[in-house]
């Protein structure tokens, strides 16, 4: 049921700034002190104080740090959060670690949501546009997967929380192309800040729903009653009553 | 902020999310907050005025307003309860509501929108169309449709179903009144495809902002306005409809696979009752004569059928000698207990001749009569023969003609046969029918209108 306990030793290291534990984990490179809001990135085996990240705006999600759930029989844990900003508002990006010791995201946005892994860059290098060229509603083929490219926008880093596998510089712009397939895969390529160049970083996964990989626990709403948990093997259970 | 550590970390998000309320800064106004921190924008119910919830809580003034509220057909902030995709109950509350309208020749067609949404499943679309008064619920897709390629109506696929192009329209934002997780203006306008498979419709929506652009697919499937109500816990009654709404089930088509099952079922017992019927048939002969002259009548007493019960007869009449003439026989039967009479004629004929250098020859020397529900029981059977030329001779019988006659009892009526056949297979046409009129109906709101003015 729970993750493993992490394959890489678990070092000991201490926030630069205020002196908290600075729970680092696998291949976690940055992490947002829980307790006073600096990154702290990691170095070998020194760690280095970034500065204080804007805080991370409560945009409703019900996922929270600490969210265990399960995608293709593989448990997870949201171990970090990526705040993203655009014109229109926010979406989250929840880092994930499996318990196979492999990584992933949890995309989250205005309550439709995807789990991705990413893939080797050599997948798409050269045979997708650049992110300029990319029409939206076309049809490329990822990873033998055809897919509809239903967003493409220039969006930056608000804020984060947790830890995360690089280094987010708060208002940093990046440029991302989501695509959606005709069985529900979804992928997403990630042109990173300059969009002229036809290798992004793909990310492949699909869409899913929370009670359907068994998100638990997850954020309390005033006036809602959150729903069952799942039984261990992803399976609803009946609520007792 | 120093750098001090504070005692305890600080958990984020841990603590329940609250619900808010607010007085609006335009027209003060109370302002219940239900969408927790998802909410791009709230538009205040009494005066319209935009908002904007601020990352410190308050809310931004971005645009008074002094609009009228209008009364919707479901109030904001109601809660109720729909079958989600495993068929469990999923409850939603309305956080927020959008009339959106488009002109089709200079007619305006408004909807109302109503946003559904609880925080652990996300968001629902209630849609209702107030010209209609027809609903749908749905939400967007998880995937993407695959546009058909090819000829003919354009259509897409999803989840192996087809749905068919019915219109392309501009739906232009006419209201707004409660939350949206985006921004939304009164004027807005977006360019909707909406394909449709009776219930379901697939709809396709372009929208483009200053830093990208989106497309977005969006499910939607007909329900009852006694459903809404019911989920709703609703006093009264829906508001009625009319017409024939876009993604109204077809009900002639509702039980099309049992029509087609009943069918078949039916063929199959109608052949085993025809043959049986046909089988029963003894077809006895009763009376038979040959080789009369058109001057020999016939008077002669028959036994036909059993006392009490009913036959088929069956008349057949023979000439021979024939040529660009005719012969009529006028048959009576007078039945002895009862005095009645049946009375029938058959004509026999044979015309030929050349016309445009093509020879021609037509008539029936051979035909048959058939009486059904005969009584049974002694007859008097008269035949009187008459017969004629072509011509000048017109009164004179051609000099070889020869008659015969025969009459069989107990002989299969055709229509006994046919008459469930044109039953059977007039149901099925006749939904067939209804069916595509109803699909008419529909199509008459489409962009696909056959008649053009």
């Amino acid at each position: 049921m729970m993750p493993a306990p992490d394959p890489m030793q678990e070092q000991q290291t201490h926030c630069p700034n205020c002196g908290a534990p600075a729970p680092f984990r696998g291949t976690a490179v940055s992490l947002v002190c829980e307790y006073c809001n600096s990154t702290i990135v990691r170095t070998g085996v020194d760690v280095k104080l970034i500065g204080q990240v804007s805080a991370i705006v409560d945009n409703g999600s019900p996922v929270i740090l600490g969210s265990r759930g399960r995608f293709k029989g593989t448990p997870f844990e949201v171990a970090g959060r990526l705040q993203v900003q655009y014109g229109r508002g926010t979406w989250n990006e929840w880092f994930i670690n499996f318990a196979d010791g492999t990584t992933g995201w949890l995309a989250d946005a205005q309550g439709q949501f995807a789990i991705t892994r990413p893939k080797n860059q050599q997948v798409v290098a050269g045979r997708v546009p650049p992110y300029d060229q990319v029409a939206i509603n076309s049809t490329l083929t990822i990873d033998n997967i055809p897919a509809v490219v239903v967003d493409r926008r220039a969006a930056s880093y608000k804020g984060a929380e947790g830890i995360l596998p690089f280094e987010a510089e708060p208002g940093m712009r990046f440029h991302g192309v989501d695509l959606r397939g005709h069985k529900g895969e979804f992928i997403s390529l990630d042109y990173g800040t300059n969009p002229n160049h036809n290798s992004p970083v793909p990310y492949l996964g699909e869409a899913i729903a929370l009670v359907d990989v068994g998100m638990h626990p997850l954020r309390s709403f005033k006036g809602w009653r959150r729903p069952a948990p799942q039984g261990a093997a992803g399976r609803a259970q009946q609520p007792a009553g | 902020m120093a750098a001090q550590a504070p005692s305890a970390p600080r958990k984020l998000f841990r603590e329940e999310a609250q619900t808010g309320a607010i007085n609006c800064p335009a027209c003060g106004g109370p302002i219940e907050l239900h969408g927790f921190g998802a909410v791009e924008q709230v538009n205040c119910p009494y005066c319209g005025s935009e908002l904007a919830p601020e990352d410190s809580g308050e809310l931004e003034l971005l645009q008074a307003a002094q609009r009228a509220r209008r009364s919707s057909a479901l109030p904001l902030h109601a809660r109720g309860s729909f079958p989600g995709e495993q068929g469990k109950p999923e409850e939603f509350e309305i956080i927020g509501i959008m009339w959106r309208e488009c002109r089709v020749d200079g007619v305006v067609y408004p909807w109302q929108e109503f946003l559904l949404y609880n925080p652990y499943i996300g968001y629902r679309y209630l849609m209702f169309t107030m010209t209609d008064g027809s609903w749908a619920i749905g939400q967007t897709l998880d995937g993407a449709p695959r546009l058909e390629t090819g000829f003919g109506h354009r259509k897409v696929t999803f989840a192996k179903d087809k749905y068919k192009h019915f219109q392309t329209s501009v739906a232009i934002v006419s209201y707004v009144e409660g939350e949206f997780p985006w921004q939304v203006k009164v004027g807005d306008q977006a360019v909707a495809h909406d394909f449709i498979k009776p219930p379901l419709s697939m709809s396709i929506e372009e929208a483009a902002t200053e830093d990208g652009q989106d497309v977005n697919f969006t499910r939607m499937r007909h329900i009852e306005g006694a459903e809404v109500w019911k989920a709703f816990k609703l006093p009264g009654k829906p508001p009625r409809t009319s017409g024939v709404a876009m993604l109204q089930p077809n009900p002639y088509k509702k039980g099309r696979a049992i029509t087609w099952v009943l069918l078949a079922v039916m063929l199959v017992a109608w052949l085993v009752a025809a043959i049986a019927y046909v089988d029963g048939r003894t077809n006895k002969v009763v009376f038979a004569e040959t080789n009369k002259t058109v001057s020999d009548t016939i008077s002669e007493e028959v036994e036909i059928g059993k006392k009490g019960e009913m036959t088929t007869l069956e008349f057949d009449l023979r000439a021979t000698g024939l040529s660009n003439a005719w012969a009529y026989t006028e048959v009576m039967l007078i039945s002895q207990e009862s005095e009645n009479a049946i009375g029938f004629g058959a004509t026999a004929e044979e015309w030929h001749g050349v016309s445009g250098g093509e020879s021609w020859r037509e008539g029936d020397q051979t035909p048959s009569v058939t009486v059904g529900k005969v009584p049974g029981g002694k007859y008097l059977l008269q035949i009187t023969p008459s017969a004629g030329q072509q011509g000048s001779a017109a009164n004179t019988p051609p000099p070889n003609l020869k008659l015969s006659y025969s009459l069989k009892e107990n002989v299969v009526l055709g229509r006994y046969i046919a008459l469930p056949f044109v039953i059977i297979f007039g149901f099925p046409i006749l939904f067939w029918l209804l069916g595509r009129v109803y699909e008419g109906r529909r199509w008459a709101n489409s962009d696909y209108v056959s008649t053009s003015n």
